[in-house]
């Protein structure tokens, strides 16, 4: 049985088990290694890709539940060879250390700050909740998105 | 001359591009053709023999390409004591110890036939805690714990003391038998901290023309060579490591972990394996911050001289050695440091449980050690009824200061620092608003660290457009020094732009021997190599352009990427042109350097069994804090946090700010909600990010910084580490805030809301460590003269 998907905007064919979790065919299968296995429970956000524009951690969605949605991953965020303004945010405000949470940090923080183009300070850190980062102590993180409101 | 225009910018780091777009491969995103996944057997009981270890059937499992037990890594390897086998070896030390690695098709298959692994064992007793493993009559966790080859002499060892690091300097007995003298006496114990590095442990091996080669999620991709060799009984040049980006270290990969397991399964193979931890074997086998139990009593004048110190430090090392035996060395230079003291007797203990080995954790020991030191001398300001700023003004280390071991402190450091978080308090106004009707706490602490320097290789490539090429052992574990600080130190001898210097990753083919990334040696160690290097290729250099531009060498300036005659712009020619020139006339330029530590004195028999005795670059570090107690619920809310950090000379100080924040956060959690708890049966507990709680962003602050610049060292352009030292003093700052809230004594960390709750109650029970003997020469098995 095969499994279609439509990921980055291209359709995919997958072979695997539908129960197989949607980050290990997104990085086992299409080699796309953005997103991270950190804890597969769900709680650190690593894994966080988007489905049907929600913020989903992929290793808690069997991909099969995946099929005929739009999934989008952080290889997906820039076009040619421009950084999506959030990524670019994120290279300004020399927020990146080790990088592992980055991926899951910029889907959840897409996704958000097109549901809320006027958050306060709070609210991203809300936002991240879901999210954990062991290197850099957030607050550049959010000082990079906080940036790209135009009223803050 | 030479520009260092490129020091002291905030030169961005080149691999965040890439890791912003999901793009970086990282050990765990490593594949290759044929790979084999493997898996590790580990022990369910935390004590046992091991009679036997059947793999016939396993063997005869679907997929299996590869299984390896004991019988085929021979050797021990370890810190000071060569006493920790890869795999359990005749018994069973710990929960989750090793016992067979299974490589086969697929990952499943491998469980499958790990699974299939038939072992038999005799239970023996246990000792899970410090107090259990220093019990009269307590079982061995190493009965032949005399048998083992000893890499460093001198320090004394017995039973389940698997190393004793003491330090005895001035008379302490008539210190404390001084009729003026208050003595005040002061407990404290914590618990084990998970690095949680989110890339976890992981190795891609393969064996090929008779060598191994092993990429892996390392900090010390030499100590990985060397280790695995160790363990396979094989020469060290048949192993060669190289290292990608490193998902985070923060100590944890400052052993080496998996390797062996994965080279010995891929010569078995003929096949490249894969390794990679589990998050919950992460959690489980974690080479935690240890659990750390302090006994420390001072004699104190009534306008606050310390007349004598005596402390005890134990420190769990868990079923073997690692790390810790080296870190007993710390406690002399952190709980021994900050404070001028008249006479001093340390004893830093590790001890052998049954429980998972323990190891490097930013900053290590220093974490802990400052948290007692701090809280002790807040306790001592209490008794004799001194203001803490004022006791630590008139007492922080000085210039011409002696240290624990009698070492001579350079420069006046601590000191300013203090006077410059005074003047970030005065200009800002409290924080105590916000805390409400909840209890309100503000502290200051003082804390010391140091740079582990040690040996370092460097080797400058000019090329002839113009670009250096900068081949070190070093890895870039996302502190940025690899990405920043080393292209800046070339490019500022060479007079180039920074991102003109290619920085090679980490091959040991390639390059010569370094230490390891950790113990902030990177800059100072790697930095002081490259710099050598560079001014060899600087010299070079000028002397072809002396020639192409009929000039004498010392009228010549490098920068911008051009060879200038000085005072003369546009006079000269291109460091291209001249390389090109040199590749012509001499060959290619290049340079080497070397660097180690140059070594401080101490006073002459004041330490034993220490691997440092005296700390070539000092850090110190001043922070304040500001917190609410909720006395409902007994919650601390971290209202404010301020840093003053000496760094020598800040070449980036962007990225130490970047450091800085992330420092303190992390030993946020530690202060105050990571607790790793073991149970009766020696298990860790907290197997996931359900139990373990670290900083979230909604838990942290944004920290106020200043950097300290000028303190003496001996790092290139007068630089000092700067990532490790940030989570020094914020245990310490947090514990002494909540005292001050609370008015209790904080002797115990993590403070989550029920301990902070029982002590706001009283109900906790006063801390007394029955294995801890009240006279200090009680507690050492070296023999004191």
């Amino acid at each position: 049985m095969s499994l279609h998907l439509n990921v980055n905007g291209e359709a995919r064919i997958s072979s695997c088990d539908p129960l197989t979790p949607l980050v290990d065919v997104l990085r086992d299968e299409f080699f796309l290694t953005g997103a991270k296995v950190v804890c597969r429970e769900g709680f650190c956000g690593a894994c966080t890709v988007l489905v049907d524009g929600h913020p989903i951690m992929s290793c808690l969605l069997p991909a099969g539940m995946a099929a005929g949605c739009e999934i989008l991953t952080v290889e997906s965020l820039a076009s040619g060879g421009n950084l999506s303004p959030l990524q670019q945010a994120f290279e300004d405000y020399d927020a990146v250390q080790c990088g592992m949470c980055f991926p899951g940090m910029l889907m959840t923080l897409t996704s958000f700050l097109k549901q809320e183009p006027n958050p306060t300070r709070d609210d991203i850190k809300t936002a991240l909740v879901g999210n954990i980062c062991r290197c850099t102590g957030y607050e550049r993180i959010v000082d990079a998105a906080l940036s790209l409101i135009p009223t803050a | 001359m030479s520009d260092t225009s490129s020091a002291g910018t905030n030169f961005p780091r080149r691999d965040a591009r890439d890791k912003l777009r999901g793009r970086t491969r990282y050990t765990v995103d490593q594949g290759r053709p044929g790979m084999l996944h493997a898996v590790l057997l580990r022990a369910e009981v935390p004590s046992a023999r091991l009679l036997s270890v059947d793999t016939a059937i396993a063997r005869k499992m679907p997929g299996v390409r590869a299984i390896a037990t004991a019988a085929d890594a021979p050797g021990r390897h370890g810190i000071g004591i060569a006493d920790h086998p890869l795999f359990a070896t005749g018994c069973i030390r710990y929960d989750s110890e090793p016992i067979a690695a299974v490589a086969a098709d697929t990952l499943a298959q491998a469980e499958a036939a790990a699974a299939a692994i038939i072992i038999e064992l005799e239970p023996l007793p246990a000792v899970i805690s410090m107090e259990d493993a220093l019990a009269a009559g307590a079982p061995l966790v190493h009965p032949q714990w005399r048998d083992y080859e000893v890499l460093l002499e001198g320090a004394a060892r017995g039973g389940n003391v698997a190393w004793e690091a003491t330090v005895v300097r001035g008379d302490t007995a008539a210190a404390f038998a001084r009729p003026d003298v208050r003595i005040i006496e002061s407990a404290f114990q914590v618990g084990r901290q998970n690095h949680l590095s989110f890339e976890p442990r992981a190795v891609v091996a393969s064996y090929e023309d008779g060598r191994f080669h092993i990429e892996t999620s390392t900090q010390v991709p030499w100590t990985v060579r060397n280790v695995t060799a160790r363990i396979l009984d094989i020469p060290a040049s048949q192993v060669r490591v190289t290292v990608p980006a490193v998902g985070g270290g923060f100590g944890l990969k400052f052993d080496c972990a998996l390797e062996p397991f994965a080279a010995i399964l891929a010569r078995e193979a003929g096949r490249p394996v894969r390794l990679v931890n589990s998050r919950q074997e992460e959690m489980l086998t974690c080479l935690c911050r240890e659990n750390a139990e302090i006994q420390i009593r001072s004699a104190v004048t009534e306008d606050g001289e310390i007349v004598g110190r005596e402390a005890v430090v134990l420190m769990d090392c868990g079923a073997y050695g690692g790390e810790q035996i080296f870190l007993t060395t710390m406690t002399a230079h952190t709980l021994g440091g900050n404070y001028r003291l008249g006479s001093v007797k340390i004893a830093s203990r590790a001890i052998y449980t049954n429980t998972a080995p323990n190891g490097a954790f930013r900053a290590c020991n220093g974490v802990y050690n400052t948290f007692a030191l701090e809280r002790h001398t807040d306790e001592i300001c209490d008794a004799i009824g001194m203001d803490p700023l004022e006791f630590r003004r008139r007492n922080v280390l000085g210039d011409g200061d002696l240290g624990a071991t009698g070492q001579v402190f350079e420069g006046n450091v601590l000191g300013p620092m203090l006077d410059r978080m005074a003047g970030l308090r005065e200009a800002k106004p409290s924080k105590k608003p916000l805390a409400g009707d909840r209890l309100y706490g503000r502290a200051t602490t003082v804390g010391t660290w140091f740079v582990f320097v040690g040996p370092s290789a460097a080797t400058v490539n000019l090329n002839a457009d113009g670009s250096a090429t900068l081949v070190t052992s070093g890895v870039e574990i996302g502190s940025g020094s690899m990405m920043q600080s080393l292209p800046q130190i070339v490019a500022s001898t060479l007079g180039l732009r920074p991102e003109d210097v290619i920085v090679r990753t980490a091959d040991t083919d390639g390059s010569g021997f370094d230490l390891g990334v950790g113990g902030g040696r990177t800059t100072v160690s790697l930095g002081a190599a490259s710099q050598a290097a560079s001014a060899e290729v600087r010299r070079k250099l000028l002397g072809i352009a002396s020639e192409m531009l009929q000039t004498a060498p010392e009228r010549l300036v490098l920068e911008n990427g051009r060879i200038e005659i000085i005072g003369i712009k546009g006079s000269g020619t291109t460091i291209a042109k001249v390389a090109e020139r040199a590749q012509q006339v001499v060959g290619p330029l290049s340079g080497s350097g070397s660097f180690t530590g140059p070594g401080v004195a101490a006073m002459a028999g004041c330490a034993r069994g220490h691997f440092i005795e005296a700390i070539d670059i000092p850090v110190f570090a001043v922070h304040e804090c500001e917190v609410a107690v909720d006395p409902e619920t007994g919650h601390v809310e971290v209202l404010g946090y301020t840093v003053v950090q000496d760094v020598g000379r800040a070449i980036n100080p962007r990225a130490i700010h970047g450091q800085i924040q992330g420092g303190v956060v992390q030993g946020l959690g530690y202060a105050l909600h990571e607790e790793v708890t073991i149970d009766a049966n020696g298990r860790i507990r907290q197997a996931s990010l359900e139990t373990y709680r670290v900083p979230l962003a909604q838990d942290v602050v944004p920290v106020e910084i200043s950097l300290y610049e000028g303190a003496p060292s001996i790092g290139p352009l007068g630089t000092k580490g700067a990532g490790e030292v940030p989570i020094l003093n914020v245990a310490a700052t947090i514990a002494c805030a909540v005292s001050n809230a609370t008015r209790r004594q904080v002797q115990q960390l993590p403070l989550t809301p029920p301990r902070v709750l029982e002590l706001i109650l009283g109900r906790g029970a006063a801390l007394s460590f029955p294995h801890i003997a009240n006279a200090w020469r009680d507690n050492v098995l070296t023999p004191i003269s």
